[in-house]
């Protein structure tokens, strides 16, 4: 079983079994490949260089959108253009923070410095936007009956499945936040 | 052709109205089931630079009715932080403020 991230001395320590870090990597790689841009960066150069991007739309996958939120209500004009203007740099911020994760996957210990554990928890909380929205978790009682599933020998179909992954991805979330928050409570 | 001017010394003191610090845009964070109280009240901290009780108290204030204004300011500024917002997996967005100057 994986251990709770502790704060310590030398940063903040987790400890995930070979199975878990399995689990975590496809999860990662998942939403890299949902977060990855359909079009590569625009060929007019100026509009590369401001991040410009005519082409995009709001995404048709409701995951996608949660990853990707409108940042203005009500005025679709609005939010398309600020679409146009952050959205690329937006999925680069969160393909970057996966991928960092992954990538700590491959360490056989894991050690966290304030900067690591931030991308952890931005991947970790992706992925739980993600499974939420493949679980239909809008209210409050969505996410009751998702946090009833506990147990691994219940797991005989795709949501309960999903459900049980979604419960371990938010403890372990959970625990990393705790040991974040007394690092930066600490006084330090 | 530009003409070099004497500097104008007679300023126009009505300018002042746009550098109030209660510019008119809010950054709005909406509650939903997924995001963990304590994540919130960390981007909050970490981020705006909030005490842990003013974290605490935007953090409950979304999750008990729905959303909060946290930051208020110029257009420009409130757009970064709903970028930043929205690559914590918050949903944020922006919007002109009740505050009329």
């Amino acid at each position: 079983m994986a251990k709770a991230f502790t704060a310590g001395r030398r940063g903040i320590t987790g400890y995930l079994e070979p199975a878990e870090r399995d689990l975590l990597r496809k999860l990662f790689a998942d939403i890299i490949v949902m977060l990855e841009p359909a079009t590569p960066a625009h060929e007019d150069p100026l509009a590369a260089l401001i991040g410009l991007d005519l082409d995009v739309s709001v995404p048709s996958d409701p995951a996608l959108l949660r990853l990707l939120p409108n940042a203005v209500k009500d005025d679709a004009d609005a939010a398309l253009e600020f679409r146009q203007l952050t959205e690329r740099s937006l999925r680069e911020t969160k393909i970057g923070a996966l991928r960092a994760a992954s990538l700590g996957l491959e360490s056989e210990k894991l050690v966290l410095d304030a900067d690591a554990a931030k991308l952890w928890s931005m991947a970790l909380n992706d992925v739980r936007l993600v499974l939420a929205e493949r679980l239909e978790i809008r209210d409050e009682d969505d996410a009751e009956r998702v946090h009833q599933v506990q147990d691994w020998g219940d797991a005989d179909d795709v949501e309960s499945y999903l459900s049980l992954v979604y419960n371990f991805v938010s403890w372990l979330q959970e625990s990393l936040v705790q040991a974040m928050l007394a690092e930066l409570n600490s006084g330090k | 052709m530009s003409v070099s001017t004497a500097p104008e010394t007679d300023r126009d003191q009505s300018t002042q109205a746009f550098s109030a610090p209660d510019i008119p845009w809010d950054l709005i964070v909406w509650n939903d089931p997924v995001n963990l109280m304590s994540y919130v009240s960390y981007v909050f901290q970490s981020y705006f630079g909030y005490s842990e009780a003013k974290a605490a108290q935007l953090m409950l204030q979304v999750h008990t009715e729905g959303k909060s204004a946290v930051a208020h300011g110029s257009k420009e500024k409130m757009e970064a932080h709903a970028v930043a917002m929205h690559g914590f997996g918050l949903w944020a967005t922006v919007e002109k403020g009740q505050r009329r100057g």
